[in-house]
């Protein structure tokens, strides 16, 4: 996963990332590595199809279906297994793409500053400041739900953080001394890069993705639980929407199976991603390191 | 500091305006002609528009004059109160929305006061007694509730509390169609509808308005300033309430205003798990059935809201804190 | 008024106790000043603190009197009453010593109305009387702290501080941080408001000017003990401790010519040693030094120091030193009764006109010439003929003529080994390191090459040098250095007197430097005599001698150019 890649790049060794992670940000990490791999081998790991029925409907757990089945007799298991693949790709997509987008942008902004800069920084402000919730539920309804959708809106909103967070130590980074004297020696920017600033910033971009990753992921969750997520997918969201929309769902216990599975798998993910970035920040900061917090 | 504040005026005017033609820009942006989603199938909510109802639309919308005369006309329309008129729910969307409006503000400010009071009497606990086994015990767990969803602990109490247990409705705001003998019934039974939301919003933010609170206030307590207070021999009830709180207080309430915004994205999603009259349930209703003027007004009611409370906190910090000068930013 | 009986604070970090302060006593008068000077962590921010009872999270032993009252007993209420009104603080000055959201008005008058019991008017007026003493207008108080210079902040936590009207103010680093003229202006301040108001004060500074102008009585603090005690003026003309002098050697306000030597290494982790803390610093430390840590004892009137071997030792003493010599019929006294003193680890310059008399006084001292009247005590052992020189660890003396210095026909080894072969010390391979070891802490090359080289070919400057390895070879206790740059080129002088300071710095052996270069003599001495005709007509402090009266006779002195 890259978590543990970029992690075993900052501390050198991947055992050492292991060992400097608390109990709870093992446990963690094992969780989600599991989850992650269920569902990456979902059509391998269920017995039935996560959209066609194969069961009676509204079945409760049993040995053929260990989740249940929904109202359409379509294994729960399934669909939960497969709705990973979901929360998984708009994790990691927008991650990647908010994370990497971010940072570039707040190392260009930090180190070249200018006109650029300040046009970025107003940019930024105005993001910051917009509830994001309302404007993808507006962009969500206007231009359809889908994946791909959802990843862009959240990306286009979720890089400001990461970027401001960079353009910060970008700042403090460029009047170090020892930046001025490899300046004075003739580095260019690419040396710069390379040498000193992707080694200080990956520390904070790596936890700014973590963040960033159980954000989009409950996100995506929270616009599919309204109804606006990609009705082909089948993301834990829209399964709790399915069910919540049930008729019935209050008094009848089908919850138990239906609802408490995919929001038990959400939690454990968000939760899961919320202990290794709290441990990773831990870790990148010398200061609560120290104290012990 | 006058200066400051037209400033950061001006770039809250400005976001405004851009929020403003973000509004007008997207329904005449949208791929393929609008009207021919007009008519949505969506679970059971099934709309289906006439011709006359789309020809409202068009008119409402004056799709066939040039955008110069359109944006005028709705940047006018705006200046006038007139948020354009709800196809579905053949009234003006003004008019609906300031119906709604007071349910989602007694869920937003209720739990705002609740978790910042909860928040700060738990962090004034842990700072004092740092290190004990209250604080200990109170860290972690305030870690994990300030991670949790709001709409997950929502449902976790709806279907415990009110389904499960019954102690509480499990929707609307009020009871229909009941007679209260007197206000103070009344009240109880709005209080009785709005327990669980505001719970699920205020356990929400307790997380996070601790730890806050406890890091400013352990902060303050290692100043310079409080050790030159107590070596003037002042009662220590005097350098708690005036020296230590009074400092502790800036980030806490800059907190509080810029908070507003995150809540509102967490009481649209609350309102609908408990399916509760206010806005954000409204706004579901409004996608459900592609009302794009109501889309687009309660965006803009609820952006604008936003956008003050950030420019409030604005001002309430340069009040609080003599220090700030010129370059300051308002730190959350 | 106020007395501090063994007083000791430990602090207690995750269980390992961390001792800040041991066994501290003193007392104080009412309108008496003390002076605390140390290092940074001696712990004397620390003892103020613990006096006025603001460590909560330590363990404070001992008592603290004030009228007979012992404050480490009282309950916190009570002591609470105490404090502002009886001792109040006057903290090193930054920005967050003040509430930095509350104005100035309501921080002075806050301790009135809280200790005296007065309205808020009548504190006002109280208030705006100590600005008007301290020289800030009544408009300040409605200001914010950052909103007034470093300078005005001072003043106005020094108006805070006498607001209650305390019998004793407890000072903490007053000028660090600020600008000369403020600095002045403060220590103005104290200075005035001290003798109106009559309050009793304890100043902890590292700034020795400051100290002797404003404290009659002196503390020296190492490690959380206290190492020297006595009266201000004497113990900065005369410390006795090597802690004190090398505090005072390091003030460039003293010492505004010689180049700056701080104290090598650093102070120890409190409680990381058993005997002496200051041992591993020491130029003097002996074996049980490490041992046992000293008492602070009585030392002479008025003093006290907490060595083992009662301060800094003297190395060599003379009294009564008289020379005449016969030219034909005529008895000259070259020297006419001489007293001169040199201690462990100081440089004692001996300035005086050619023909005063110097070379001689020192060649007397040094033995190589016979005296005809007084007596040389090294150690405290009289010395007659060989007994200092011919031993490691001794005296050694260096000449001024390098051409003469070294006999030509040596080679360069043969003449640094040359007192070690002389004595037997050693097997022959020993004595060649110790050689080759001095040349190399002269900055000479040990090659073989070098080595073999005969001192004939060698510069003025490098037979200077080896001279100088020569003497150091034996590890002497006292270099007396007579005019041994005064035939050699500036630039060779310079570098040649820089490694030697460099030496004594680290080795802590004592020196002699005889000069007539008043110039040269500024730069390296601590202490100064002067010789004219016969007698020494100046000793002392080489800041009150070198920087005294213009009519002063070393003042008055030309510098002599090369001849």
């Amino acid at each position: 996963m890259k978590v543990v890649e970029l992690g075993c790049r900052e501390t050198g060794g991947s055992r050492s990332f292991w060992r400097m992670l608390s109990g709870s940000g093992r446990m963690a990490l094992a969780v989600l590595a599991t989850m992650a791999m269920i569902a990456l081998a979902a059509p391998f790991v269920c017995r039935h199809s996560p959209r066609i029925a194969s069961g009676p409907a509204l079945a409760a757990p049993s040995a053929a279906h260990p989740m249940g089945t929904d109202e359409l007799g379509v294994d729960l298991w399934a669909q939960v297994a497969h709705g990973g693949r979901i929360s998984l790709l708009v994790g990691a997509g927008t991650a990647l793409l908010a994370g990497f987008g971010g940072a570039a942008a707040g190392i260009a902004c930090g180190y070249r500053g200018g006109l650029a800069d300040r046009l970025t920084m107003r940019l930024i402000d105005i993001l910051l400041v917009m509830p994001d919730l309302p404007l993808m539920i507006v962009l969500a309804a206007f231009f359809g739900p889908s994946v791909v959708t959802i990843i862009i809106v959240l990306s286009a909103f979720s890089w400001v953080t990461t970027a401001r967070v960079v353009r910060g130590r970008m700042l403090t980074l460029r009047e170090r001394r020892y930046i001025k004297a490899a300046e004075s020696y003739g580095a260019g920017t690419f040396y710069l890069l390379r040498r000193h600033f992707l080694p200080e910033i990956m520390p904070l971009a790596a936890v700014g993705m973590i963040r960033l990753a159980g954000r989009a992921i409950v996100a995506e969750a929270g616009l599919s639980f309204l109804g606006l997520g990609d009705p082909a997918s089948r993301s834990w969201g829209l399964i709790m929407h399915h069910a919540l929309s049930f008729r019935g769902i209050y008094y009848t216990d089908f919850w138990q199976w239906w609802l408490v599975f995919p929001w038990l798998a959400l939690t454990l993910v968000v939760t899961s991603l919320a202990l290794i970035g709290r441990d990773l920040e831990r870790m990148a900061d010398p200061r609560i390191r120290r104290r012990g917090c | 500091m006058g200066q400051r504040h037209t400033t950061r005026f001006c770039e809250y005017l400005f976001t405004i305006l851009v929020v403003l033609s973000l509004n007008f820009v997207l329904p005449r942006a949208m791929p393929g002609d609008p009207f021919l989603i007009l008519s949505a199938e969506h679970g059971e909510e099934i709309a289906r528009f006439s011709p006359a109802q789309e020809e409202a639309y068009r008119r409402q919308y004056g799709l066939d004059r040039p955008w110069p005369v359109q944006y005028a006309s709705y940047l006018g329309g705006l200046v006038r109160g007139d948020l354009g008129y709800s196809i579905y729910y053949n009234q003006g969307v003004t008019d609906i929305l300031l119906a709604r409006l007071p349910w989602t503000l007694l869920l937003v400010l209720s739990a705002v006061f609740f978790s910042t009071l909860a928040g700060c009497l738990l962090a004034g606990l842990s700072a004092s007694f740092r290190d004990s086994a209250l604080d200990r015990l109170l860290y972690p767990l305030m870690v994990a509730v300030a991670e949790i969803p709001a709409f997950l602990l929502g449902l976790v109490l709806l279907f415990t509390l009110a389904a499960g247990l019954q102690l509480f409705p499990l929707s609307g705001a009020m009871t229909h169609f009941a007679d209260h003998g007197s206000l103070w019934g009344k009240a109880v039974d709005i209080a009785r509808h709005a327990a669980l939301p505001v719970l699920t919003l205020t356990l929400v933010r307790t997380g996070s308005m601790y730890l806050l609170a406890r890091n400013a206030m352990i902060t303050v307590l290692t100043r310079d300033y409080i050790r030159t207070a107590r070596a003037k021999g002042l009662s220590p009830l005097r350098i708690f309430a005036r020296h230590s709180l009074r400092n502790a207080l800036v980030p806490i309430v800059t907190r509080v205003f810029l908070s507003l915004g995150g809540l509102v994205g967490g009481a649209i999603l609350v309102e609908n798990v408990f399916v509760y009259p206010g806005l954000g349930r409204l706004m579901r209703e409004s996608v459900m059935v592609h009302d794009y003027p109501m889309i687009q007004g309660i965006f803009l009611l609820v952006t604008v809201t936003v956008l003050s409370a950030n420019f409030l906190a604005d001002l309430v910090y340069k009040r609080l804190d003599p220090r700030i000068g010129e370059s300051a930013e308002v730190r959350p | 008024m106020l007395t501090v009986e063994d007083f000791s604070i430990v602090y207690d970090r995750d269980g390992s106790p961390l001792p800040a302060v041991s066994g501290t006593a003193f007392s104080l008068a009412a309108g008496e000043s003390l002076g605390i000077i140390g290092e940074s962590g001696c712990g004397k921010t620390t003892l103020a603190l613990g006096i006025m009872g603001l460590l909560p999270g330590a363990t404070v032993s001992g008592r603290v009197l004030l009228h007979g009252r012992d404050l480490t007993a009282m309950a916190e209420s009570e002591r609470r009453r105490c404090r502002w009104r009886h001792i109040a603080m006057l903290f090193q000055n930054s920005l967050e010593v003040l509430n930095p959201v509350i104005t100035i008005g309501e921080q002075l008058t806050e301790p009135l109305i809280a200790h005296l019991g007065l309205t808020a008017r009548q504190a006002r007026e109280r208030v705006t009387e100590m600005l008007a003493a301290t020289g800030l207008a009544p408009r300040w108080l409605a200001a914010y702290p950052h909103q007034m210079s470093g300078g005005m902040r001072q003043k106005a936590l020094l108006a805070m501080a006498l607001a209650c009207g305390p019998e004793l103010l407890i000072v903490d680093e007053p000028t660090t941080s600020l600008d000369p003229e403020s600095r002045q202006a403060v220590l103005d301040l104290l200075q005035d408001l001290q003798s109106r108001l009559g309050f009793a004060m304890i100043m902890i500074s590292h700034n020795l000017p400051a100290i002797r102008r404003l404290t009659g009585r002196l503390l020296t603090m190492y490690a959380g003990r206290v190492v020297e005690e006595g009266d201000t003026a004497e113990v900065l003309r005369r410390p006795l401790h090597p802690y004190t002098r090398g505090l005072i050697n390091a003030a460039p306000d003293f010492f505004p010519y010689k180049d700056l030597w701080g104290i090598p290494g650093v102070p120890p982790r409190a409680g990381s040693l058993a005997g002496c803390g200051f041992a591993p610093r020491c130029c003097q430390a002996g074996d049980f030094c490490a041992e046992l840590p000293p008492e602070l004892r009585e030392q002479g009137s008025d003093r006290r120091v907490a060595c083992h071997k009662g301060g800094i030792e003297t190395v060599l003493s003379a009294h009564g030193m008289v020379k005449t010599y016969r030219l034909g019929d005529e008895a000259v006294k070259a020297i006419k009764g001489v007293d001169l003193v040199v201690r462990h680890g100081e440089v004692v310059a001996l300035v005086g006109r050619s023909g005063s008399g110097k070379s001689t006084l020192a060649q007397m001292l040094v033995r190589v010439l016979p005296a005809d009247g007084g007596m040389v005590h090294f150690f405290g052992r009289s010395i007659f003929d060989r007994q200092a020189t011919a031993v490691i660890g001794g005296m050694q003396m260096v000449f001024q003529d390098p051409a003469e210095a070294v006999s030509h026909r040596l080679s360069v080894l043969e003449a640094v080994r040359e007192p070690l072969d002389i004595m037997g010390h050693g097997e022959r391979g020993d004595r060649e390191r110790r050689a080759m070891a001095a040349l190399a802490a002269m900055h000479l090359p040990t090659s073989t090459d070098f080595l073999r080289r005969t001192c004939h070919g060698l510069s003025g400057g490098q037979r200077q040098r080896v001279a100088i390895a020569r003497a150091l070879v034996t590890e002497p206790a006292l270099l007396v250095a007579d005019e041994i740059t005064a035939m050699l080129d500036p630039s060779t002088q310079a570098v040649i007197l820089r490694e030697l300071k460099g030496l004594q710095h680290q080795r802590g052996f004592s020196m002699l430097f005889i000069s007539h270069d008043m110039h040269l003599a500024r730069k390296v001495a601590d202490r100064v005599y002067v010789l004219d005709q016969g007698y020494i007509v100046e000793e002392g402090a080489a800041f009150e001698v070198l920087n005294g009266p213009a009519d002063s006779l070393a003042m008055s002195m030309p510098a002599v150019t090369r001849n």
